[in-house]
């Protein structure tokens, strides 16, 4: 039974076909990037997909149940994560109080307020936030946000994590970093889908690719097949991937 | 609504020590203070209280909420006419009374929390302005003549009693940021929709804070009730009330757990310091404090003390964002 | 050949706290000059000295001939000097169009504004198919593009640019690149910070490199791209 399916979800905002019949399946366990022109329609899909926006046609199925009239709490609870492009952190509280909430209202939620901040301490030495557990998140950096973003969607415990281009603005050295980090929560059997522009996690995260384009999936396979894919080239790259730039 | 930075059980200690004395001291002061002094210090414990309270829903969830008196009305009205018509005693109206209060905001607090921050401040507001014309006229409320009470025995209970409001209400303010629904309610302060991805269902909590605001308003409004002798409409829907209890919040600072207090004992002794040299001062000075303080300190009293303390140099600044 | 763009010992901070210690730079005509570091290095607070967001504490800058170090932002902008700050700072609410025209605020010359709004269209044809859409209904790569756009409707001499690939598809960061290469061969500098350093040095004829506030290395683009110090920190390749 596949985690995720989406069979040929549509949405639209007045005339514009922000996403346009598209099919798409993940497994547990399986990384699953997800690439494509800006206003291709990715980060609309995974509104739809954690329940921020509702398709206008089309199903959604989370592990074998439709996911219907649920909001964004409710899918959480069930065990879908997702970070936001602009990290959007609980400014006022600090950053294991940001991660502890996730803990609190999960679907299986932490015991009580002091086993969730112990949790919370755990996630955020796994991300890399140890140092700045104390600091209230507003005056967080924002790469620094960026893993607080991740750590709130780890502690959720979630069976799938969309990630909205957590890489963005790392360095190399931070990238391979954080693969490293992604690759483990895949191995404990979550299903992931990131989306990003950077390549290099990309091709070092992900099995499978998926490109959107206008809306519609133009392609949809292994990572070298896909990026040698022609369409792709013109739609998305430019160059193959690995040429000078 | 930052956790309070880790003392040692020593300062913690400490400080449980010191809020003991002062509190056994302001229990003391009516056997030996005069009766002016008393009332004045009562009417200090009102504002502590419904700053605090204003607190939990335009602090805590960040949902300013302008007509916070529509429950101060409530609990007077309610206090009122049970003492007067059942002729309950005081305490079992009083409680009636905050009962019928938090029923009123979660019915009311389930339909205007849906909307967003301007659309309910507004909506609250008219909330309030609907109470007003409905205590003026129904029969049972005395309309527009309003309603006595039955007199009460010695002033002296009164302070009791608002002290006992003001020390709940800080309370309440100590506790929830503690708990599971403050976090919630921390959450749905910062950003709503990410409070929702982490599973937060932001209307329950929301009105939770409401319906707290709300109780510890209308127990309020049953004390000055039964104090005042006399309530009428405009007189206990006053929109006065609300707005000193946010200027008191904010310029103490919203959502800090003793900045509305700070804020109430600061501003309601200047105030009284200043209605008693010219009335005209008291006016010009509440607005000219709203300029000032959207000015110079956004966040309030507390932060500006904060910050004052973190103006040394200090490594863990670099991160603040900017730099870089 | 004095230099466009000359930064002397420049100390700067925040509040308590000094982020930058005794930078120097300078940017002649007409090239492309790279500024990379990690975060918190101190490039985005470099860049807000130079647009007069920021005061320096000590030290000056000079462009086309003037001392900046002390001028208004406004000011800045009108003497040929534009900033295209990280994170976009569109304003939403208003059309795409109406963005672009605001870049052009300080200029007299309409209808050299006129003209350069075309050039604009031309160059980012993705803008021009959004012209009446308010900025914020925008997808994150679009938006960048418009507040690069935007920025060069003010017809700057010297083009200050932070981050411009983040969250960009690759293939919109090489138009992007090739816009700024079309800038330099028409006299325009730029001075680009970029996280991706290997996408910064195959464009730029020289770069700064800024490490906790100073001036660790400069040089050709070319010697650093070699430099093994480079490689390692920044580019993610074995020393």
């Amino acid at each position: 039974m596949m985690l995720l399916e989406a069979r040929s979800v549509t949405k639209l905002f007045g005339s514009l076909r922000a996403v346009d019949a598209v099919d798409l399946t993940l497994a547990a366990g399986e990384v699953v990037g997800l690439i494509g022109p800006n206003g291709a329609g990715k980060s609309t899909l995974v509104n739809l997909i954690s329940g921020l926006e509702r398709p206008t046609s089309g199903t959604l199925v989370f592990a074998g149940h439709p996911l219907q009239g649920e909001g964004p709490a409710a899918r959480a609870r069930q065990g879908i994560a997702r970070t936001f492009q602009v990290p959007q952190s609980f400014g006022t509280m600090r950053v294991r109080q940001n991660v502890a909430v996730a803990a609190l209202f999960r679907g299986q939620p932490a015991a009580s307020v002091p086993l969730a901040l112990r949790e919370a301490d755990e996630v955020l030495e796994f991300v890399g936030l140890t140092a700045k557990a104390d600091a209230v998140a507003e005056t967080l950096t924002t790469p620094d946000l960026r893993r607080l973003e991740l750590a709130k969607a780890l502690a959720l415990r979630p069976r799938l994590l969309l990630l909205d281009e957590v890489m963005a603005g790392l360095t190399p050295a931070e990238v391979d970093g954080l693969i490293a980090v992604v690759r483990d929560v895949g191995a404990r059997g979550v299903g992931v889908l990131v989306i990003e522009h950077v390549l290099r996690a990309v091709m070092g995260l992900c099995g499978r690719i998926v490109v959107l384009h206008h809306g519609q999936k133009i392609a949809d396979g292994a990572r070298a097949e896909v990026v040698a894919n022609p369409a792709v080239i013109q739609a998305y790259l430019g160059v193959p991937y690995g040429a000078a730039a | 609504m930052a956790e309070p930075t880790a003392g040692t059980s020593l300062t913690r200690a400490a400080e449980g020590l010191i809020a003991i004395v002062l509190v056994l001291l302001l229990a003391f002061i009516p056997l030996v203070a005069s009766t002016y002094l008393i009332r004045i210090l009562t009417g200090i414990f009102l504002f502590v209280a419904l700053a605090s309270a204003w607190n939990l829903i335009g602090g805590y969830a960040g949902y300013a909420d302008f007509g916070p008196t529509a429950f101060l009305g409530i609990g007077a009205y309610t206090t009122g006419i049970l003492m007067t018509q059942a002729h309950m005693p005081f305490p079992l109206a009083l409680a009636a009374g905050g009962l019928c209060a938090m029923g009123a905001a979660a019915g009311i607090g389930a339909v205007l929390l849906r909307l967003r921050g301007h659309y309910f401040a507004i909506a609250s507001l008219g909330f309030m302005l609907v109470m007003e014309q409905v205590a003026a006229n129904l029969e049972i409320t005395g309309g527009g003549s309003g309603m006595n009470l039955p007199v009460a025995r010695g002033f002296t209970p009164f302070y009791y009693w608002m002290l006992t409001l003001a020390l709940a209400a800080i309370g309440t303010g100590a506790l929830v940021p503690r708990l599971r629904a403050g976090y919630a309610l921390g959450a749905i302060r910062g950003n709503q929709e990410a409070a929702q991805v982490v599973g937060v269902r932001p209307l329950p909590y929301k009105v939770l804070a409401y319906v707290g605001s709300a109780l510890f308003f209308a127990l309020a409004g049953g004390v000055y009730a039964y104090w005042f002798t006399f309530i009428d409409p405009p007189t206990v829907f006053d929109p006065d009330f609300g707005i000193q209890a946010i200027v008191m919040v904010l310029f103490g600072g919203a959502g800090t757990v003793l900045g509305p207090a700070g804020g109430a004992i600061v501003l309601k002794s200047l105030d009284i310091l200043l209605t008693n040299t010219s009335g005209l001062l008291h006016n010009v000075f509440f607005g000219g404090l709203i300029c000032v303080l959207v000015l110079f300190a956004p966040r309030g009293l507390v932060e500006l003390l904060r910050a004052g303390r973190r103006h040394l140099p200090d490594r863990r600044r670099l991160q603040r964002s900017g730099a870089g | 050949m004095r230099p466009l763009l000359q930064v002397d010992c420049v100390d700067a901070g925040y509040g308590g706290v000094q982020v930058l210690w005794e930078v120097s730079l300078e940017i002649r005509a007409g090239e492309i000059v790279a500024l990379i570091g990690a975060n918190s290095a101190g490039k985005s607070t470099l860049l807000r000295v130079l647009s007069g967001l920021l005061r320096a504490w000590r030290g000056g800058v000079m462009f086309a001939g003037h001392t900046i170090t002390t001028a208004s932002p406004e000011a800045i902008v009108q003497a040929g000097l534009m900033h295209v700050p990280q994170g976009r700072r569109l304003f939403p609410a208003l059309s795409v169009r109406h963005n672009l025209l605001l870049g052009a605020y300080t200029r007299r010359d309409h209808r050299a504004v006129a003209d350069d709004l075309a050039q604009m269209l031309r160059w980012f044809p993705d803008l021009a198919d959004r012209l009446t859409l308010p900025a914020g209904q925008l997808s994150g790569g679009e938006q960048q593009m418009l507040a690069l756009a935007r920025g060069l409707m003010a017809r700057p001499q010297l083009l200050l640019i932070d981050e411009p690939s983040l969250g960009l598809a690759p293939l919109v960061v090489r138009s992007l690149m090739d816009v700024l290469e079309r800038l330099r061969t028409r006299g325009v500098s730029v001075l680009l910070v970029e996280q991706d350093v290997g996408l910064a040095l195959a464009h730029a004829s020289r770069a700064y490199v800024l490490e906790a506030g100073r001036v660790a290395l400069s040089g050709s683009a070319p010697a650093l791209l070699a430099d093994p110090r480079v490689r390692a920190a920044y580019l993610g390749l074995a020393a």
